[in-house]
């Protein structure tokens, strides 16, 4: 995928994803739509493609007023991709050259590899994870079931059992996916899965479409990685 | 100011990716309504309880507006937060939204005071046992209109 190409499909899935979850505030607090309003409106302006550079700016700006006023991020590992995805666009428009802008781009697409290959690893050397109980957990007392009809998903030992170890399995082997591009496209469709899969069974509905974001910055650094050489 | 812009936004610059590394114990906020601010033996009710089941209309509406879930989520950090390092801001954003939810939006004016606790769940072998980390002071509802 070319360079430019890569950077405006990461920007329109990021407007798109900054729009969702900025006119979920509009709904209730005045001091959360002074705030998530103008996101909403710069979100647009985003995927529109009106003053980009500007644009990017004033919404790191507002993110970090959103840290303040949350004491941290809302939304937990979401918020933060979403800031990190941000950083990098941001170096990327001002960043003098193509070396350094294609530094901070691959930044993140480095960034989105490790946010799988980590949480897998963290979970394989834990035995809760590797027997099946950790996620048996999930489902039986976490915060996350969004009904409590999924609770019942932690007696089926079996079935937690081995999507725990297709989960960790998957994690620690999306680095070796970026080996071609094949690869890569299905193991982004198995992660996209994963994150929809998430976000219907525990609510997480911002990641889903924050990860997505990033995506295009690693199907541009395999190709200008692996393919150059 | 500079310096704690950069605190908050370091974990997003070099982030540690550990989700569910450990499934630690799981706060419940837990919420009473009294008439008095004295009134003792209150009754404990679960803030928000998750519904028994969603249709798939309201599974497939929630990834594209799930404000409600994601105030939750929310209210679930603030917990864990007040017991991990306990602040006035996570006690307010707690207060702040039960009191909008239960009172406000349910018109109750017989109940002049409301608290909270926090309830943590984990399980121990087979059994899932609860334990109550942290009871706020009984705030006057009126005082938040």
């Amino acid at each position: 995928m070319d360079f430019e190409l890569a950077i405006r499909i990461t920007e329109i899935a990021l407007g798109f994803a900054l729009f969702q979850q900025s006119i979920e505030h509009l709904r209730t607090y005045l001091i959360e739509r002074i705030i998530f309003l103008p996101r909403a409106v710069l979100a647009v302006l985003l995927i529109v493609g009106v003053a980009t550079s500007w644009v990017i700016v004033a919404l790191l700006v507002l993110s970090i007023v959103i840290l303040y006023r949350f004491d941290g991020p809302y939304n937990g590992g979401a918020d933060r991709m979403g800031l990190l995805v941000l950083v990098c666009l941001v170096l990327v428009h001002f960043l003098p050259t193509l070396y350094w802008k294609e530094l901070a781009f691959g930044y993140l697409a480095v960034q989105l590899t490790l946010s799988y290959f980590i949480s897998g690893y963290v979970k394989v050397i834990n035995p809760q994870w590797r027997n099946g109980h950790a996620l048996s957990d999930v489902f039986l007392f976490s915060a996350y079931p969004v009904s409590e009809s999924l609770r019942c998903f932690s007696r089926s030992k079996r079935l937690l059992l081995i999507m725990s170890w297709l989960v960790i399995m998957f994690e620690l082997m999306f680095p070796f996916m970026l080996l071609t591009q094949a690869t890569l496209v299905v193991a982004l469709v198995i992660a996209a899965a994963f994150h929809l899969s998430n976000a219907v069974l525990f609510g997480l509905n911002r990641f889903f479409l924050v990860w997505l974001a990033a995506y295009p910055s690693i199907i541009w650094f395999q190709e200008r990685i692996f393919v150059t050489i | 100011m500079i310096f704690s812009a950069l605190k908050l936004l370091l974990p997003a610059i070099i982030p540690s990716w550990n989700f569910f590394d450990v499934i630690v114990p799981s706060p419940r906020i837990q919420i009473a309504l009294l008439q008095s601010k004295k009134q003792t033996k209150p009754e404990w009710a679960e803030f928000r309880p998750r519904p028994r089941s969603l249709s798939v209309k309201q599974l497939f509406v929630h990834l594209f507006w799930n404000a409600q879930w994601n105030e939750s989520l929310f209210l679930v950090s603030c917990a864990e937060r007040l017991i991990d390092y306990p602040t006035q801001h996570s006690e307010e954003e707690i207060f702040t939204r039960i009191i909008n939810d239960t009172v406000l939006k349910k018109h109750k004016p017989q109940y002049e005071y409301i608290k909270f606790r926090l309830v943590f769940v984990r399980r121990e072998g087979e059994a899932l046992i609860e334990e109550v980390r942290y009871q706020s002071k009984a705030r006057q509802i009126e005082n938040d209109r």
